[in-house]
């Protein structure tokens, strides 16, 4: 019966890990603001519950270099940098024919990333969009996961106001993040527009050539035509602005929709950690990871959607 | 068009709606505070957001429409 193992160990260690689970959401419970209220106050130490928590939007200063305000997301970012080239340095360093586990793991990852383009934009653009795509989506997953590791909020400093401010934060929290990734993706999908299709291009958001062909016809004496044309042709103008002010509002989604999911969650497991302190956060844990992956496949994934579109021909865009 | 076209086109169209009404009205309001026109400049904002959420959803949409009618091919 000792020989039994569930999950690759012995089933009394993980009755044993299962009974110490359920003990700690019993007293996180009693002593979180959830359980007091509904117990009552048990007298027990004031150690096991947490501080309220607060969070700022706006991202704090944690020190200036040169003068230059550094927020405490940017630290963030920077993290998330010099992790991502390091990786990137030391898996390419000592790339073998048989893989180790790194680099088969990479491989796996950046080889479902770039077949996902392939088969989104096809075998050509596939290849020119991927660097853009997989950079986007790595930057993204992995600031999302690293402030999921324990005690990367917890890290304080006091800055040079006097302030007890977060030394470290996750990048896609604070605004500016989301925004001047919305702002490359928008660039970037400009100038493949305007590369693969020249001046044709801009003639999707100003569309005036069935306009002033109709005026061209109503010269000539073609009144009637002329004048069916030019409506048509106003038609058209106005729907070139629509198509520019919908390219305007994709920054703004993409910006929000980034910062909203990545705030979100950071709130809720403050939040669960604080109603029921200890255990309680695990599971929304796991649907962080899950969200950080979600938002980071779905900002790529959009970027490749919208480069597709602005390098396909007018008329073509369902293939 | 596969099925991660279509996957990712739909995912974007939640937001996108969202988004220009909101722009369109905050816009609207922004202009109207500065020019002391209100509220006609934020009316017109919500249109046009309203007008530009269902033309950027026909543009989104219209291809998984077509799609459909050719038979499903991947």
């Amino acid at each position: 019966m000792g020989g039994r193992r569930i999950l690759g160990m012995p089933r009394f260690i993980l009755i044993g890990i299962l009974c110490l689970f359920v003990l700690l959401l019993i007293v996180g419970f009693l002593v979180g603001p959830l359980g007091s209220s509904m117990v009552g106050e048990l007298g027990l130490p004031a150690w096991l519950s947490l501080p309220h928590p607060e969070f700022h939007l706006p991202a704090e200063t944690a020190f200036h270099i040169f003068g230059f305000p550094v927020a405490n997301s940017i630290i963030g970012a920077w993290i998330t940098m010099v992790a991502l080239i390091c990786f990137s340095c030391v898996i390419t360093r000592r790339i073998k024919l048989v893989p180790g586990r790194l680099q088969s793991a990479f491989e796996a990852l950046l080889g479902w990333l770039y077949d996902l383009c392939r088969r989104v934009a096809g075998e050509a653009n596939g290849r020119r969009f991927f660097p853009i795509v997989a950079t986007i989506f790595l930057f993204v997953a992995f600031n999302a996961w690293l402030s999921l590791i324990p005690g990367f909020g917890s890290i304080f400093i006091t800055n040079a106001e006097g302030e007890h401010v977060h030394l470290l934060r996750g990048a896609n929290t604070d605004i500016n993040m989301p925004l001047a990734l919305a702002l490359i993706s928008f660039v970037f999908v400009e100038y493949f527009g305007l590369k693969s299709l020249g001046l044709r291009y801009l003639g999707k958001f100003l569309n005036v050539g069935q306009f002033f062909d109709s005026i061209k016809q109503m010269v000539k004496g073609h009144l009637k035509a002329g004048l069916g044309g030019l409506l048509t042709g106003l038609i058209h103008i106005f729907v070139g602005l629509l198509e520019a002010l919908s390219e305007l509002v994709r920054v703004v989604s993409f910006t929000f929709r980034l910062f909203g999911n990545m705030t979100a969650g950071e709130i809720l497991l403050l939040i669960a950690a604080f109603l029921i302190p200890w255990v309680f956060a695990l599971p929304f844990y796991g649907l962080e990871l899950l969200v950080g992956f979600v938002q980071a496949l779905i900002f790529g994934g959009l970027t490749l959607v919208f480069l597709t579109l602005a390098v396909a021909h007018h008329g073509e865009e369902a293939t | 068009m596969s099925r991660w076209t279509a996957a990712l086109r739909l995912v974007g169209v939640g937001f996108f709606i969202g988004s220009s009404i909101v722009l369109g009205v905050v816009a609207g309001l922004w202009l109207d505070d500065r020019l002391n026109t209100s509220p006609t400049l934020g009316i017109v904002g919500l249109f046009l957001g309203i007008l530009v959420a269902f033309y950027g959803v026909y543009r989104m949409l219209m291809p998984l429409t077509k799609n459909k009618k050719n038979g499903e091919s991947g």
